[in-house]
């Protein structure tokens, strides 16, 4: 369980361009749920996504994440909760690291290497064992039915594969949280039905997806539990699960 | 094998290599034969690297300034055609 | 630690996946690093090894060779010289050598001729250094033929082929008895070339040769210390020069490195936006980024290293002993005593590897520390 209280993010804070991306939002984002961040652009989704990620620090408030943080070495506030805000930037990575898995707008793959040492990426500084990740890879591209273009430079791809691609990646370190911004931006709508379809079984599976899009195959579609709607950095409908 | 320990293996090879070679040269150096006995008794100077000029055969036999006159774009090695000058205190110390 | 470990192997392996990926550049980059250091470690090995053998066959030279100056010239020394340095206290022995050149109109090649006593060459009879044989194609037994200083030929038989061995002392030798000396120039009786002292104790050398030349104010004493210093100038300064010559190549290829290691292209910067994105930290992009300078600069400075040994050592440095040596018609071959200056390696090390790397790692520094979130933001 996530949990956001008094969140703030403010950008350039004392000069005259001062603006707030994320105005005091308190929320509980449950496990095993889709959560879609909806809103048009501009109205901090994104910096609500990379606040939750451990991306970014907000500027005030406090994000608790409860029952997932077992990659921590110590905990705070009884047996399973860590408060993320305030933790050292070295903890924060670890924690992003092996609790969530990002899936970005413009899925940001790596040009001129294959397609397994992409998914294999974020797995490198982690100081796991290459066969063990690597196997581990291999099952995901096997998944994803994507295997045969594992050896294959990812220019090669086409849009709905490099969509499993970077989805495979976000899988690599086993995270209990997907966070994704915008995925479907670049796709068409059959591609962006599959991955809604993706995201089902992920769900399935046991993760908790959080999505921040204002794509209605998105926010409409029927796997979804609950969503969220933004504007100007606030909170206006905060939904119920369905 | 992955390709991070082929490099490593590739490496640690390349300088086990050079260990070698360092040891292959101190080696050498203790096995250098004893110099040619009928040579001691000439009581030579010099090395025969080059052979034709009479300064290049046998330098340090030749007038001070002469090893250092062989090239035809060799700086000048008198005052008097000096571009800077030379330490004059040193050379003429008796 | 094994966790530790495993990051290193990892990281290399993307920075390797990463080089590749840019094959022709990186091993063109690689190949010319791979020239430079071949180049400088050659000239350094070439150097350490041709001085080395000085001092060695230096050694054995006489410990002080003592001139006469006529008219600001050198000019033969009386054999009465010699009563006269022998009576000065530390002298053990003095000897007058006998030495010249002859030049060799057939082929244009400047032997040395020197007077050796029986036990090289008797009367009639020579023993010549492997040049002279390889030049004039001679063997043992043959008639070696000199011209005289009146153009009537001398005819000399071979006793001795000296070893290929001392080719860096003996290759041009002709050693004669004085008698033909003496016949082959016309060279006058009881006079010498110049004359080789020898002292008893090497601390006496300085106060022999000031008595010598306070008894005789015409000679010039060489001490072998002078011979020795002259050796190590003429190798410096041949090395200088070549230096020289290298440094306008040296210096485009260090400018070239360094555009290649400090200039970061978008393309790389958004690679580092998009790892840090997905959970690298700061300093795992700086370890891919030193990894990247060491594999490049480690591998050429090794690579090169092994390579000039053999240029040097087992193929007597073809490449450029030309330009070291010197354009010679009796050019001697002779293979250098391999020597490993530890102390020149390290030195070449920094001056490669930690430039290098430390070039390729400064530059990311900053696009290191970019926020992870930037990469969302694009």
């Amino acid at each position: 369980m996530i949990e956001l209280s008094g969140i703030t993010k403010s950008f350039n804070s004392g000069e005259p361009n001062q603006f707030t991306a994320v105005d005091n939002v308190s929320l509980v984002v449950h496990p095993q749920r889709i959560t879609v961040l909806k809103g048009p652009s501009g109205s901090g989704k994104t910096s609500l996504l990379t606040m939750i990620g451990c991306m970014a620090r907000p500027t005030s408030g406090r994000i608790f994440l409860r029952g997932v943080a077992a990659a921590v070495p110590f905990q705070q506030e009884g047996m399973d909760s860590v408060e993320i805000t305030s933790l050292p930037e070295r903890f924060l990575n670890d924690i992003r690291r092996s609790t969530f898995g990002f899936i970005f707008q413009q899925f940001n793959l790596v040009k001129g290497i294959s397609v397994l040492e992409n998914v294999m990426l974020p797995a490198y500084p982690t100081g796991e064992r290459r066969p063990d990740f690597r196997a581990r890879a291999l099952g995901l591209l096997e998944q994803f039915s994507i295997s045969r273009h594992a050896g294959q430079r990812i220019e090669l791809l086409s849009g709905g594969e490099l969509q499993r691609v970077a989805i495979a990646r976000a899988l690599i370190n086993n995270p209990a949280i997907i966070i994704a911004d915008e995925p479907t931006a670049h796709l068409d709508s059959k591609l962006s039905q599959e991955f809604m379809a993706i995201v089902g079984r992920l769900k399935g599976e046991g993760k908790s997806v959080l999505i921040a899009s204002h794509d209605p195959i998105v926010f409409d579609s029927p796997l979804i539990d609950r969503v969220v709607e933004m504007r100007d950095g606030a909170v206006v409908n905060s939904g119920s699960s369905r | 094998m992955r390709r991070s320990l082929q490099y490593i293996l590739f490496t640690a090879a390349v300088f086990a290599v050079v260990l070698l070679l360092s040891l292959h040269a101190r080696n050498a150096q203790h096995r250098r034969g004893d110099p040619v006995p009928q040579m001691q008794n000439l009581h030579v100077t010099d090395l025969c690297l080059t052979t034709e000029a009479r300064y290049t055969r046998h330098p340090s036999m030749a007038d001070r300034h002469a090893p250092f006159q062989e090239h035809p774009l060799t700086l000048e090695h008198f005052p008097s055609g000096s571009l800077i000058m030379p330490n004059l205190a040193d050379r003429y110390k008796p | 630690m094994n966790n530790s470990m495993e990051r290193h192997l990892n990281i290399l392996e993307f920075t390797l996946a990463s080089l590749l990926r840019r094959k022709a550049k990186n091993l063109s980059l690689l190949a010319m690093y791979l020239l430079v250091v071949f180049m400088l470690a050659s000239l350094l090995f070439f150097v350490t090894a041709l001085k080395r053998e000085a001092a060695i066959i230096l050694n054995d030279a006489p410990d002080m060779i003592v001139q006469r100056l006529m008219a600001g010239r050198q000019d033969l020394v009386p054999v009465d010289y010699v009563a006269g340095i022998a009576q000065i206290k530390g002298v053990t022995a003095v000897r007058p050598r006998l030495w010249g050149y002859y030049y060799d109109a057939l082929n244009g090649a400047n032997f040395t001729i020197m007077a050796g006593d029986d036990s090289a060459a008797g009367s009639g009879k020579t023993a010549i250094g492997s040049g002279v044989a390889k030049t004039r194609n001679l063997m043992v037994g043959d008639l070696l033929p000199l011209i005289g200083y009146d153009k009537s030929p001398v005819m000399l038989e071979i006793g001795t082929i000296f070893p290929s061995a001392s080719d860096l002392i003996a290759a041009d030798l002709i050693v004669i008895s004085p008698d033909d000396f003496h016949h082959l120039f016309n060279f006058p009786a009881g006079q010498a070339t110049d004359l080789a002292v020898t002292v008893r104790n090497p601390k006496e050398l300085a106060t022999v040769a000031a008595k010598i030349v306070s008894r005789f104010p015409d000679s010039r004493p060489i001490l072998k210390s002078e011979i020795q210093r002259t050796y190590q100038s003429i190798f410096d300064w041949r090395g200088g020069m070549m230096l020289l010559v290298l440094a306008s190549s040296l210096l485009s290829f260090i400018i070239f490195a360094w555009d290649k290691a400090t200039g970061l292209s978008a393309e790389e910067r958004k690679e580092i936006g998009i790892l840090k994105s997905i959970g690298w930290e700061t300093s795992d992009v700086l370890l891919l980024k030193f990894w990247e300078g060491i594999v490049i600069s480690l591998t050429a400075f090794l690579l090169g290293t092994v390579l000039a040994y053999g240029h040097v050592f087992f193929l007597s440095a073809p490449l450029f002993a030309q330009a070291l040596k010197g354009w010679s018609v009796l050019y001697p071959h002779f293979r250098l005593v391999p020597v490993v200056d530890v102390y020149q390696l390290a030195v070449l090390f920094f001056l490669t590897v930690v430039p290098y790397t430390t070039a390729t790692i400064i530059p990311c520094w900053r696009a290191a520390t970019i926020d992870p979130d930037a990469a969302m933001r694009y």
